[in-house]
């Protein structure tokens, strides 16, 4: 367990600095950064003062091998914009995008585990359809779109709740209504699928046999097992969702990490646009982490084919 | 028909839960509480108006500080504000009388020394500005007395007072000093009509200032507190002042503010501002020596080949109006008879083509950011004369960068002039040689220097008149039309635009 600990840590590492490189070389080749920094209507003395300022003159390499030094003491370096270092500015904005994205995924799994498990249970019945009317639709709306409507709707001409901003649990509503439609759809299939599957496997048919009940059959032998691949793709799902929606963010005013990342972006404010890139790619080489020793702890099997 | 009386009975569930989740919508008030509530489309990094230089970050500005003295948007006469009288002593001196008894939000009284520090500091490229220009033409300022002190300009600086009026707000020198720059930009302290209560999380909350003096050219604020929302997204913000979440809202697109003119409760507006739209021509050659646009024939072809009244009329709208100078007509120098104008004549485009050799047209880029359907109605009038454009829409920096460095042969862009009302600011910052200039024409860059150098207001006018006689004889640009700033809020707010795109709270009021 320790040997294949070490292993996926080692090769998070690699990952992480190999994200860091494609970061931070595209970052810098795709535009002129002192034009983002000094904004559209800078003169050339502006830029070229910006340009000496942040030190934006000097080799590519050099400024790599000092950005990659001052991260492994810790330093992400600091926001062009603010002045503020990087790490506060992502730490004090990730309240809101950890409440819309744990929102957001308990109410996909609030759907899709019972959704997609009937539709297993009942295949060809209404009741799949809907599944897959759901699965589909979910996949084939974008954001932006869901989010519009649900505002429409919602916030203009029922007026249930508030539009946007973050300042109760009830502006949280729509956007992880939107965020969780997102992230249904694969659940409802992946669900469906496994139970399917499961069901028609030779335990499933014994514990007929010996006459136990169907709810506890459902619930107790099956979903348990159909539930594993469901367990890896959520952790994949939340850890997207961690690095914050810049769409769903940016719509419903919501000051969370995605729309951070988004300002950078506009802005290049680049020491902000690195450290976000960092960061997700960090959480989700955890979370997949996390996910498969959840899966070896739930599978005994997986556990000792690792040993 | 089971399934159905369930679904009906989810569908009650959910308007049970919410109408209870109603409740708990935060109400922001309005005219009960003098409070307004804005629903503003940029964030800030920083309330420090020298570094949060962006439109909205200039509109609040001016609610949190004072400058010394105060550009009326409507006459453009200079009056007084945190100065009482200004007087020029010589070319490069201006010497400032300051009120006595105005008082920072925290109470510590404003001097000279307070306005010698915020200029000079200010003034030192390295502590950063944004906007250098606003800053870089002062060599220092000098405390005469406590309530006197004279600015003195590297050079003969013209639009020194566009500059003192519009981008140069005093900060009390005893707090910046002891809190410093960066602590400032999130707990400013200013001497403006209003201070701020807090900022963050895409709110900033700002009170009118009790001790806010009387006499100056702003008047004491009859809305009390100002909660200035961050909301990002353009469908969002309308979203939000249909539904009365918020009573005002800006950058609202001009076909969506027709559609917002149905709504009872809204009031809406398409109004002018001091931005000029144009279509730049890569005159000189930087996207290639051989390039067709270097033969004025081609360029005068362009001019003729545009329909920039249908423009106007049916994708500006509002109060949008022909250019025929590459400048705003209220800028101070912007001489509109001075120009040349062509007419919308295809045909003769054509002929011009045809005697510039390219009878079978030629291909070119096309940068634009704003708008893409009149950037598509400009590619289509170019193509009916067999100019092939490839149209680039990209992010207002990223296609500011791409005419900067030379990688599109025109350019459909829009000029702020950091509204100011000089043409300094327009003429003088795209006809300079600069990156913005694609003509680098030596006689106009000789004369756009000369009429930013004098002082004498009629030989500034004679200079830019030459300037937009050779600039549109030679077809550098096709001047198109001014912008057009689409606005929305509740009826029940007494609110004006004014020209210079900076909404002014103070001046609004409840009916």
């Amino acid at each position: 367990m320790l040997s294949f600990l070490l292993k996926r840590a080692t090769m998070a590492v690699v990952v992480m600095v190999n994200v860091s490189i494609i970061c931070f070389v595209l970052s810098n080749v795709a535009y002129d950064p002192a034009i983002g920094i000094a904004g559209a209507q800078a003169t050339d003395e502006d830029l070229a003062l910006i340009r000496q300022t942040y030190g934006l003159d000097r080799p590519l390499l050099v400024r790599y091998g000092e950005y990659i030094g001052n991260i492994a003491q810790g330093d992400f370096g600091v926001s062009y914009l603010t002045k503020r270092p990087v790490l506060d500015m992502i730490v004090e904005r990730l309240p809101v995008t950890a409440l819309l994205a744990i929102l957001s995924m308990a109410l996909a799994l609030a759907i899709a585990l019972p959704l997609g498990s009937a539709a297993a249970l009942w295949p060809d019945t209404i009741i799949d359809r809907l599944a897959q009317l759901l699965a589909v639709a979910g996949q084939a709306i974008p954001n932006f779109w869901a989010g519009l409507l649900l505002i429409v709707l919602f916030g203009v001409q029922l007026r249930w709740l508030p539009i946007s901003g973050s300042e109760s649990v009830a502006h949280f509503v729509l956007p992880s209504i939107t965020l969780g439609t997102f992230a249904m759809p694969p659940l409802i299939r992946l669900i469906r699928a496994g139970m399917i599957e499961v069901l028609a496997s030779d335990y499933i048919r014994t514990a007929k046999a010996m006459g136990i009940r169907p709810f506890q059959i459902t619930f107790k032998y099956a979903l348990k097992n159909a539930v594993l691949p469901v367990v890896s793709l959520s952790a994949v799902q939340l850890g997207f969702m961690l690095g914050g929606s810049i769409v769903v963010e940016s719509i419903f005013a919501l000051n969370g990490v995605g729309y951070l990342a988004w300002q950078s972006m506009s802005r290049s404010d680049m020491p902000v646009i690195q450290a976000i890139v960092l960061l997700i790619s960090l959480i989700y080489i955890v979370l997949t982490l996390l996910a498969d020793l959840l899966n070896a702890y739930m599978d005994p099997r997986l556990r000792s084919a690792r040993k | 028909m089971m399934e159905i009386r369930k679904f009906s009975r989810i569908l009650g569930l959910c308007a049970a839960l919410g109408a209870s989740t109603a409740m708990a919508v935060p109400a922001y008030a309005g005219p009960e509480d003098q409070s307004i509530t804005l629903g503003m489309g940029e964030d800030f990094p920083t309330l420090d108006g020298y570094i949060n230089t962006a439109r909205d970050g200039v509109v609040i500005t001016m609610h949190i500080y004072d400058m010394l003295i105060y550009r009326n948007p409507k006459t453009f006469e200079y009056e007084p504000l945190l100065a009482t009288s200004w007087e020029r002593i010589d070319d490069r001196t201006i010497e400032f009388k300051l009120r006595e008894g105005v008082t920072f939000h925290d109470g510590s009284p404003l001097t000279a020394e307070d306005v010698a520090f915020t200029y000079n500091y200010w003034a030192d490229p390295a502590n950063g500005a944004r906007s250098q220009g606003s800053v870089s033409w002062i060599e220092r300022a000098e405390v005469v007395d406590d309530y006197t002190v004279r600015v003195i300009a590297k050079g003969a600086a013209p639009a020194a007072l566009e500059f003192v009026a519009g981008s140069l707000p005093i900060y009390p020198s005893d707090y910046f000093q002891s809190v410093g720059p960066e602590e400032f930009g999130q707990k400013p302290i200013g001497a403006g009509p209003y201070k701020v209560e807090s900022f963050g999380d895409g709110l900033v909350k700002l009170v009118a200032y009790e001790g806010y003096y009387e006499g100056g050219a702003k008047r004491t604020p009859s809305i009390k507190t100002i909660n200035w929302r961050i909301i990002p997204d353009t469908a969002t913000r309308i979203a939000e002042v249909i539904s009365g979440g918020v009573d005002w809202v800006w950058n609202i697109p001009s076909d969506q503010v027709e559609q917002l003119q149905a709504v009872p409760t809204l009031d809406v507006a398409l109004a002018s501002t001091l931005r000029i739209a144009m279509v730049a021509l890569d005159a000189a050659g930087r996207t290639g020596a051989d390039n067709p646009l270097t033969d004025v024939r081609v360029r005068q072809a362009v001019n003729h080949a545009i329909d920039r009244e249908t423009i106007v009329a049916n994708l500006v709208g509002g109060d949008g109006e022909i250019l025929n100078a590459p400048c705003h007509p209220v800028q101070f120098g912007c001489d509109q008879s001075a120009a040349v104008i062509y007419e919308y004549n295809p045909e003769k485009a054509k002929e011009l083509l045809a005697e510039a050799g390219y009878a079978d047209g030629f291909s070119l880029k096309l940068g634009s950011y704003r708008d893409r359907s009149r950037a598509e109605a400009v590619q289509s009038y170019l193509a009916a004369i067999g100019i092939n454009a490839e149209l680039e829409m990209l992010q207002a920096s990223a296609s500011f960068s791409s005419w900067r460095e030379g990688k599109v042969g025109a350019w459909y862009g829009d000029w702020g002039s950091f509204s100011l009302a000089d043409s300094s600011a327009s003429l003088g910052t795209m006809f300079d040689g600069s990156s913005n200039d694609g003509a680098r024409d030596e006689t106009v860059i000789q004369l756009i220097k000369e009429a930013g150098s004098v002082m004498d207001p009629e030989e500034r006018k004679a200079k830019y008149a030459e300037a937009i006689r050779i600039i549109t004889e030679k077809a550098y640009w096709v001047p198109m039309h001014t912008i057009v700033m689409g606005y929305a809020y509740t009826n029940a707010l007494d609110f004006e635009p004014t020209l210079d795109e900076l909404p002014r709270f103070y001046d609004a009021s409840w009916k």
